[in-house]
């Protein structure tokens, strides 16, 4: 069995729906960081976009721009990954309904406050009756879409699928989540974030949407090798997983050429990538991510579009590398390795095709 | 080439039936119904019946032994209390297997700490941290320690059944040994209000599939299934209870809260879910229907039922009638009660049942009724047109 990537679009903290940008991302300098939004004229009527939440209109505009790349417009598989599912209309409604002590309220914003309301609507859009899913598991919800994807490939259920990861961080989100440390105070730079000496990270918010399909073709990005996730694994059992998942392909971690680690400049989810490094990397490059884009519960899904983009044009530019100050050329296999607060694990195993 | 067969080797429930298989095999033969006045949760819109599960949280705490300290929220507690029965039926409170995953639905997470708090948090920013779906998850797993993996489905109110997919694939793959399986969700004003505000909740007890319903109760609740492949079950010496014999995932892709007029997701469900277990519509013996109580749900979903078994419809029953929606736990909960049926040969009762429905040619199964049963089939439907089925058979 081969999954290949046939498309992948993202919007964040970067140029929209493009990937111009990947070999000259912009540095961030804040500590919240809200996606750049594309001009949604060419996917969503207008009117129907001013009634739609932010995370709504990214997951429409990103979904169609892959189902026109390809052409699959029935995909059999749409899954969809997301942390907070949508936020805005969900503080909307509880907003309203605290405020209001329980009076006077609209359901509109209840009705789009499911996570669900994402991968439905695309569904809806597509006029789309197959399988329909969401996952939401904190750091590794993308990567449960990627999974369920993969395993459907495995057991010949589908052909072709729709996997994307999507998080919106609202204002009000933002300031709740500062209450407990989740981002940096105060001056935030790449070499503040690379001492990964205090807490906290760059908020930032994630959409990245992917189309795979089991046959190549002159569409094809890359191959989807392997994923797995595991939960408060210890170093053997990561080992062992890691190990089994490259075995499958006569791989071993020496064939890996890069290994893109979610590193934030948070001290402790930086220091499990360091223990990493030391325990089963220690001759590979690290690359990072999350200092151009930013923290978010879906941010993984941004390191595969990243990577995607590096095994497209067989070049990861210095910008990513944690290590090591000169671009990567010719690559063949990369490991996406993350990890939320050291319980949910993850690692995507991208190639070249 | 048969795949090597899925059998279910423990199950645990809490619902307004109250807790354990025992009292909601008891509640369901005794036609006692969960439904009631509201207890626990502080609402002004206390005037709507609800189900609720017949303990406060610091009872179900003393009762799992959780220190009064501990953060944790509502939906994760009966998540506990649920998959502490399962546990010890499927014998993983003795070994465990190496593998196992955790597949957890769940919609709104900690809601219910959130919207007491809410906005600021002041003196309580602990449940912060307690509010998004995947921390509910986390805290059960937390609790019984030693899993492998989990994730968190959030598909509103099919979100248990897509688990039940989930951790069958999972199997399937060799990917775990073991997959535990279901959905916790409890009563907030957040779902109260939002269902209220839709206009679809019933100021009485809501009357699945009849011609003057006028919506639904919620409830709550959680309920989980041991998952695991027959020689893995043998080899640990495990009872098995039932086969999961097949199971399928649609989307209606009609409208983001209502159901087609032609139940064209309900049907391709349920019409899948027979061609993955390799039945014919006249093997069912028994359809626990979604049976929400609205106008809109019973009228697509009798659209399809009618549809997929044409002449041979088998007897259908609603047991919301019984738990209120348990929403996100809904497709744990009743095909725990589906098995519960296929177990013990009966047809639990879909109570408040007095005028049929003209657009249908089926009237649900208005009191308990004795049936020899071989396979059951269950529906769960989601917003978004997340519709799901799965189909439950007995051990040859």
């Amino acid at each position: 069995m081969n999954i290949y990537i046939q498309a992948a679009a993202q919007i964040s903290a970067q140029e929209p729906l493009s990937h111009a940008w990947f070999q000259h991302p912009l540095p961030l300098s804040e500590r919240y960081v809200r996606s750049v939004e594309p001009d949604y004229k060419e996917y969503i009527n207008p009117m129907e976009a001013r009634r739609m939440g932010k995370i709504l209109k990214r997951a429409l505009a990103t979904s169609l721009n892959v189902v026109r790349k390809t052409g699959i417009n029935q995909p059999d598989a749409i899954i969809t990954g997301t942390g907070l599912g949508c936020i805005e209309n969900t503080e909307k409604f509880l907003t309203a309904m605290v405020r209001d002590k329980e009076m006077y309220l609209q359901p509109t914003y209840f009705m789009q406050s499911t996570h669900n309301t994402i991968s439905s609507q695309i569904a809806l859009h597509l006029k789309c009756n197959k399988y329909n899913t969401t996952y939401a598991q904190r750091g590794i919800s993308f990567e449960s879409s990627l999974l369920d994807a993969y395993m459907q490939f495995e057991l010949e259920k589908i052909r072709t699928a729709l996997v994307a990861g999507y998080d919106e961080m609202t204002p009000d989100y933002f300031v709740l989540l500062d209450k407990i440390n989740y981002w940096k105070k105060g001056e935030v730079n790449e070499a503040i974030l690379r001492k990964s000496d205090s807490v906290g990270a760059i908020s930032g918010e994630a959409s990245a949407c992917f189309m795979l399909e089991n046959k190549k073709s002159n569409l094809s990005v890359c191959e989807l090798k392997g994923i797995d996730i595991l939960y408060n694994p210890n170093q053997k059992r990561i080992k062992d997983a890691l190990e089994e998942l490259l075995g499958k392909h006569n791989l071993c971690i020496e064939d890996i050429d890069v290994v893109m680690t979610g590193i934030n400049g948070d001290k402790d989810n930086d220091a499990v990538y360091n223990e990493l490094e030391r325990n089963l990397f220690p001759s590979i490059p690290l690359a990072w991510y999350k200092h151009l884009v930013g923290e978010s519960f879906t941010a993984s899904g941004l390191a595969m579009f990243i990577s995607t983009m590096a095994l497209q044009e067989q070049v990861l530019p210095a910008s990513y590398l944690y290590n090591g100050s000169s671009a990567i050329q010719g690559l063949k296999n990369i490991l996406i390795y993350n990890h939320f607060q050291n319980k949910e694990h993850s690692f995507i195993l991208l190639s070249s095709c | 080439m048969m795949s090597e067969r899925i059998l279910v080797t423990g199950m645990g429930i809490i619902s307004g039936l109250g807790y354990g298989k025992q009292a909601t095999l008891d509640a369901l033969c005794s036609k006692h119904s969960g439904i009631g006045k509201m207890k626990y949760l502080q609402t002004i819109h206390n005037y709507y019946p609800v189900s609720e599960v017949p303990m406060s949280d610091a009872e179900m705490m003393d009762s799992l032994g959780i220190s009064s300290q501990t953060i944790i929220t509502r939906t994760p507690l009966l998540g506990i209390m649920a998959l502490k029965e399962a546990f010890i039926e499927a014998y993983l409170d003795k070994e465990r297997p190496r593998r196992i995953a955790f597949i957890n639905g769940t919609t709104v997470g900690g809601m219910e700490k959130s919207e007491q708090y809410y906005p600021d948090f002041q003196n309580t920013e602990a449940y912060i941290a307690a509010h998004d779906c995947g921390t509910s998850c986390e805290a059960i797993a937390e609790y019984f320690d030693g899993f492998d993996m989990i994730t968190t489905i959030s598909t509103a109110c099919s979100s248990a059944a897509n688990a039940i997919i989930l951790g069958a694939n999972l199997l399937k793959t060799g990917r775990v040994d073991v997959a535990i399986v279901g959905g916790t969700e409890c009563l907030s004003k957040f779902h109260l209000n939002g269902f209220s505000t839709l206009m679809i909740l019933d100021k009485e007890a809501c009357k699945p599939f009849d011609a003057k319903r006028v919506g639904l109760n919620l409830g709550e609740g959680a309920a989980y299934l041991v998952l695991e492949k027959e020689q893995h079950a043998k080899q640990r010496g495990v009872q098995p209870i039932c086969i999961l014999s097949g199971y399928a995932n649609t989307c209606d892709a009609y409208h983001q809260t209502a159901s087609s007029p032609d139940g064209q997701g309900a049907y391709l469900a349920m019409h899948n879910a027979l061609e993955d277990a390799h039945l014919h519509p006249h093997d069912i013996d028994y359809i626990n229907a979604h049976g929400t109580g609205t106008q809109n749900n019973d009228l697509s979903e009798g659209t399809a039922i009618m549809r997929v078994f044409n002449d041979n419809i088998p007897p259908v029953s609603s047991t919301k009638s019984f738990t209120g929606h348990t929403t996100s736990a809904a497709g744990s909960v009743e095909s725990i009660i589906s098995i519960l049926a296929l177990l013990h040969n009966f047809i639990p009762a879909n109570l408040n049942f007095n005028n049929p429905m003209p657009e249908l040619s089926f009237c649900p199964v208005k009191d308990t009724l004795t049936k020899k049963m071989q396979h059951v089939l269950t529906n769960s439907f989601g917003f978004g047109g997340n519709d799901s089925a799965c189909i439950f058979s007995k051990i040859d």
